[in-house]
C-alpha cells in the first residue's frame, strides 16, 4: 500500500513499541550472559545464593523463586477457580439486574486498586489473621500432612502469598468468564430449559459450553499473578526455600528483583544472575500470555460462528 | 423425598453456594476500605494539612503526592501520543501484516510483568545518567500505560460504522484527515475513558518505579533528572521498616492513594459499560 | 459525444469472488443515470469504482478502465482524493457525521480540503447546499442544533447538502432512499429531479419503479453483468431483453 501522511507518522510510533520490547529482549539476555557463562543452566536449577564480596566464591542458583513463583501461583488459580465461576453464574444467571451492575463494578474496583494497597493490607492484616486463625489452626491439628508441617512463626508465607493472589486475580479471571458467559446465544439456554432442564442442570450444560474461556481466564490469571511484584514481595517472607510446605516462607522471581536488585551491584555475578532470573518471568509471562491469548480468540472464532 | 424435590433442594443448594462464593471474592474490597480508612484517616486526622504538604520528618507525604502527579503526568506526556498513534495503527491496517503484530504485541505488553519494564529503564537510563530520575520513573509508566490506551483506542475505532469512514472519504479527504478530524472526534469518549483508566492504572503503580524513580521525600521534586518520589513507592519502603509510626505514615499514605484512585476510578466506571483490567 | 462517466471491460473481484464481469458502460453528461438490478448483483460495488472508494475494502481488486469525462481515473499519475473532490457520494444509510454540527456537516469537506477563505464565503457556500438540497428552510434557525435533531429523510438531505457543498460534478447515490420513510423518499425524490438539471447522478436503486419515476437513462445489472442500458422510456417499453422485461415488471426479485 502507498505511504500516506498518517502511515508515515503512525508507523513511526508502531516502530518505537516494537524497538522497546525488541531492546528489552536485548538487554535481559545480554545482561544475562555472564550468569549462564559462569553458573550455566545450574542457575535456573540449583537453590543457592552465595553472595560474596570475592567473585570466584560467588554462587546463585534461582530454582526457589522460580519455584515460589508457580507454587503460588497455582495456589492463587486452584483459589481463584470457584470464586470466578461462581461469580459469573451468579451475575448472569441470578443476580437482578441493579445488583448485576453493582456487582460488576465492584469487581472492577478490585482489578483497577493499586496493588500496592494490596501490599499494605496483606502485610498487616491478612497475614496475621491468616497466621492466627488459619495456620496455627491446621498446624496443630494436621501437621502430620507434609504440606501443614512447618510451624506458621511469622506468617509470611507461600500460602499467603497465594490466597494474596488470589485476592487480586479474581476479578480479572471473573471478567473474562464473565464476558464469555455472557456471550452465549440465548437459544441455547432456551433449548436447555425446553429439554426440562432447571436452572442449575441448564447452567452445568451451558458451562461445559464456555469450558475453553474458562481455561484461557485462568491461564491469564496464572500470567499476572506469576508478575505481581510488590504485593507477593511484602507477603511472602522472602527466603529461599524450595518446598511444598504451605506456611514456608518464600520467594518469588519478581519478589527476588525488587528485593535484591537495589544491592546486587556490590557483587559481580548477581546482577547478571538477576538478568536471568528476568529472562526466565519474560518467557514464562510472554509463553503464558500468548497460550491463554490463543485460546480466548479460538473461543471467539467458535462463537461467533 | 420425590425426584422434583431433590431437584428444587439442588437448586437451592446450588444457588446458595454460588451467591456466598460470589459474596466471598467481593469481600476483601470491603474489608481493605474498611482497614485502610480505620487505619489511615486517625493519622491524617492528627497531622491535618500538613499530612498533605509536608515533607516526611515533618510528619507528611507533599512531596510523594506531586510526585505520584508529576510521573502521571510526565508518563502521559510520553505514552499518550504514541499510544493513540499505535491504537489507530492497528484500528486502521488491521489484514496487514505489521497491523496484526501491533495487535498481538499491546495484548502481551498489557499482560507483562511491570517489574521487568522497571529494570529495563534502569539499565537504559538509570545506569548511563548515573542517577534516578523522574524521566526514568516517568518513562516506564509510559511503557506500561501505552497498551492500555493503545487497546482503548482501538476498540473504540472498531465501534464506528463503516460507512462514516467511506462518508469521508467520499469528501475527498486524506487517511491522516478522516482519522484525526472526522473519526477520531466522533468516538472521542472512548478514547478519553481509556486514556483515564491507564492514568488512573500508572498512578497506582509501583514496581516499574523500584529501580527508576529513586524517591524523594524530604522535599519538593525540582527537576526531571533528578530522584522523585511517588505514594506508592513511599508505602511500599514504609511498610517495609520495622518502626510502628512508619507503619502509621504507610496507612495514611495509602488512604491518599485510595482516595485518588476511586476518584479516577469510580466516574470513569459509572459512566460506562465494560472495562478492560 | 464526450461521457461524465466510461466503464470499459471493467472487472472487479473480492478475493477470488468475481462480482462485476466486463461491464462497458456509457453515463452521458447531466440528468439521473439509475443502475438498477436485484440485491447483490454488485450495484454498490460498480458505483464505489466511480470515485475510488472501492480501495477501501482491502480485497477489492480492480481490471480495466474507468474515465469521468474522457480521463482513466484508474491511470497511475491520478490521485484518488482529487477524484473524489469532483464526485459527491450519498449512501443508503443516511450518514450525517453525528458529533457534528448542521451546519459543520455541510462545511466539513470545504474546511478540511481548505477550499474556502472565510468565514462569509463558508456560511454563503453552506447556506447555498443546504438550499440545492432543499433543506435550508428547515434548519436555517438550527444550524447550531446536532443531525440527530433531524428526522431520516431529512439527514439524507443534509448528506446530499454536505456533498453539493463541494460542487461536484457527479453526483452518486447509492439507494439513497431505502432507509426513509414514504414521505422522505418523495421529498428526495423530487430534489433528484430539480439536481437533475445540473448535475450527472448516478443512483442505485432495486426499485424499477423509482427508476422509472426519475431516471432519463437506466442500466440493469445482473449478476455482474451489464444487460442492457439506454433511455428510461425505451428500456421500460421496450426492453431488448427477456430478463429486463421480468426485472421491470417485477418477475424478478
Ligand atoms: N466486502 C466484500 N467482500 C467480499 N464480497 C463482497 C463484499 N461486498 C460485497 N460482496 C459481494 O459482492 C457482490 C455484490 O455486492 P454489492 O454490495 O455490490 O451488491 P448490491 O447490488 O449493491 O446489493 P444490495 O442491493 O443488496 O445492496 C455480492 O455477491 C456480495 O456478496
Ligand atoms: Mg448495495
Amino acid at each position: 500500500m502507498r505511504m500516506d501522511g498518517f502511515k508515515a507518522i503512525a508507523i513511526v510510533a508502531v516502530l518505537v513499541v516494537f524497538a522497546v520490547f525488541a531492546g528489552m529482549l536485548v538487554i535481559y539476555f545480554t545482561n544475562a550472559v555472564p550468569a549462564f557463562h559462569r553458573f550455566g543452566i545450574d542457575v535456573y536449577l540449583k537453590n543457592i545464593w552465595n553472595a560474596a564480596e570475592e567473585p570466584s566464591r560467588e554462587a546463585y542458583g534461582i530454582a526457589a523463586a522460580i519455584w515460589g513463583s508457580f507454587y503460588t501461583s497455582l495456589i492463587a488459580v486452584l483459589i481463584v477457580l470457584p470464586l470466578s465461576i461462581s461469580y459469573s453464574i451468579f451475575v448472569v444467571d441470578y443476580a437482578p439486574k441493579r445488583l448485576k451492575n453493582v456487582i460488576i463494578i465492584l469487581s472492577d474496583v478490585m482489578g483497577g486498586l493499586p496493588t500496592i494497597i494490596y501490599g499494605i493490607w496483606g502485610a498487616f492484616v491478612l497475614v496475621p489473621l491468616l497466621r492466627d486463625y488459619v495456620m496455627q489452626f491446621l498446624y496443630d491439628h494436621l501437621s502430620f500432612i507434609p504440606v501443614f508441617s512447618y510451624p506458621p512463626i511469622t506468617g509470611y508465607s507461600y500460602l499467603s502469598a497465594g490466597i494474596l493472589l488470589a485476592i487480586m486475580v479474581t476479578p480479572f479471571a471473573s471478567a473474562i468468564i464473565r464476558e464469555a458467559y455472557e456471550m452465549i446465544p440465548y437459544t441455547y439456554r432456551e433449548a436447555a430449559y425446553a429439554l426440562g432442564a432447571t436452572k442449575y442442570e441448564a447452567t452445568k450444560l451451558l458451562i461445559g459450553y464456555i469450558k475453553p474461556a474458562i481455561l484461557s481466564g485462568f491461564i491469564l490469571a496464572f500470567g499476572r499473578a506469576i508478575g505481581e511484584t510488590v504485593a507477593v514481595s511484602l507477603v511472602i517472607g522472602n527466603t529461599f526455600n524450595l518446598t511444598w510446605k504451605l506456611f514456608a516462607p518464600g520467594y518469588t522471581i519478581s519478589s527476588l528483583i525488587a528485593n535484591q536488585f537495589g544491592n546486587a551491584f556490590i557483587y559481580e555475578y548477581m546482577t547478571p544472575v538477576l538478568y536471568a532470573a528476568g529472562v526466565a518471568l519474560f518467557i514464562i509471562g510472554l509463553g503464558i500470555n500468548i497460550i491463554g491469548l490463543r485460546f480466548i480468540r479460538r473461543w471467539e472464532e467458535n462463537v461467533k460462528l | 423425598m420425590s425426584s422434583f424435590e431433590v431437584r428444587k433442594q439442588k437448586e437451592r443448594l446450588f444457588l446458595m453456594g454460588i451467591g456466598s462464593l460470589t459474596f466471598l471474592a467481593l469481600l476483601p474490597l470491603f474489608h481493605i476500605i474498611a482497614t485502610v480508612f480505620r487505619n489511615g484517616l486517625p493519622v491524617i486526622i492528627k497531622e491535618g494539612l500538613n499530612f498533605l504538604t509536608g515533607t516526611f520528618s515533618n510528619g507528611g507525604i507533599g512531596p510523594a503526592i506531586i510526585g505520584t502527579f508529576t510521573l502521571t503526568f510526565l508518563a502521559s506526556l510520553l505514552g499518550l501520543p504514541i499510544a493513540f498513534l499505535v491504537g489507530l495503527y492497528a484500528y486502521e491496517f488491521p489484514r496487514s501484516t505489521v497491523g496484526r503484530w501491533t495487535k498481538m504485541l499491546l495484548q502481551i505488553m498489557i499482560e507483562f510483568p511491570t517489574i521487568l519494564v522497571g529494570v529495563f529503564v534502569m539499565q537504559v537510563l538509570v545506569v548511563p545518567m548515573g542517577t534516578y530520575s523522574a524521566f526514568a520513573g516517568a518513562l516506564a509508566l509510559a511503557i506500561i500505560l501505552m497498551p492500555y490506551v493503545a487497546i482503548y483506542t482501538h476498540e473504540a475505532m472498531r465501534e464506528i460504522p463503516f460507512t462514516y469512514r467511506e462518508a469521508g472519504y467520499s469528501l475527498g479527504l486524506t487517511r491522516i484527515k478522516v482519522l484525526l478530524k472526522i473519526l477520531a472526534p466522533m468516538t472521542k469518549r472512548g478514547i478519553f475513558t481509556g486514556v483515564l483508566i491507564g492514568v488512573a492504572k500508572v498512578a497506582g503503580e509501583t514496581a516499574p518505579l523500584l529501580f527508576t524513580a529513586g524517591g524523594l521525600y524530604e522535599s519538593y521534586p525540582s527537576s526531571v533528572t533528578k530522584p522523585i518520589g511517588s505514594i506508592s513507592l513511599l508505602i511500599y519502603q514504609l511498610v517495609q521498616s520495622p518502626s510502628p509510626a512508619d507503619h502509621e505514615m504507610a496507612w495514611g499514605a495509602s488512604l491518599i492513594l485510595l482516595i485518588v484512585f476511586l476518584g479516577i476510578f469510580i466516574p470513569i466506571r459509572l459512566s460506562l459499560k465494560e472495562v478492560k483490567l | 459525444m464526450r461521457f461524465a462517466i466510461e466503464t470499459v471491460n471493467l472487472h472487479i473481484y473480492y478475493g477470488s469472488n468475481h462480482v462485476i464481469k466486463g461491464v462497458n458502460l456509457q453515463i452521458p453528461e447531466k440528468g439521473v443515470f439509475a443502475l438498477m438490478g436485484p440485491s447483490g448483483c454488485g450495484k454498490s460495488t460498480m458505483l464505489r469504482t466511480f470515485n475510488r472508494l472501492i480501495e477501501l475494502n482491502e480485497e477489492a481488486r480492480i481490471e480495466g478502465e474507468v474515465k469521468l469525462f474522457g480521463k482513466n481515473i484508474y491511470s497511475s499519475d491520478v490521485d484518488p482524493i482529487e477524484v473524489r473532490k469532483q464526485v459527491g457520494m450519498v449512501f443508503q444509510y443516511p450518514n450525517p457525521f453525528p458529533h457534528l454540527t448542521i451546519y459543520d456537516n455541510v462545511a466539513i469537506g470545504l474546511k478540511l480540503n481548505r477550499l474556502v477563505s472565510s468565514k462569509e464565503e463558508m456560511d454563503k457556500r453552506v447556506e447555498w447546499a443546504l438550499k440545492k438540497a432543499a433543506l435550508w428552510d428547515e434548519v436555517k434557525d438550527r444550524l447550531k442544533d446536532y443531525p440527530s435533531s433531524l428526522s431520516g429523510g431529512q439527514r439524507q438531505r443534509l448528506v446530499i447538502a454536505r456533498a453539493l457543498a463541494m460542487k461536484p460534478k457527479i453526483l452518486l447515490m447509492d439507494e439513497p432512499t431505502a432507509n426513509i420513510d414514504p414521505v422522505g423518499t418523495s421529498k428526495i425524490e423530487e430534489l433528484l429531479f430539480e439536481l437533475r438539471k445540473d448535475y450527472t447522478i448516478v443512483l442505485v436503486t432495486h426499485s424499477p419503479a423509482q427508476a422509472a419515476r426519475i431516471s432519463n437513462y437506466v442500466g440493469f445489472l445482473y449478476s455482474g453483468e451489464l444487460i442492457e442500458v439506454g433511455p428510461t422510456r425505451k428500456v421500460f417499453e421496450n426492453p431488448e431483453h427477456e430478463l429486463t422485461e421480468q426485472y421491470v415488471t417485477g418477475v424478478l426479485g
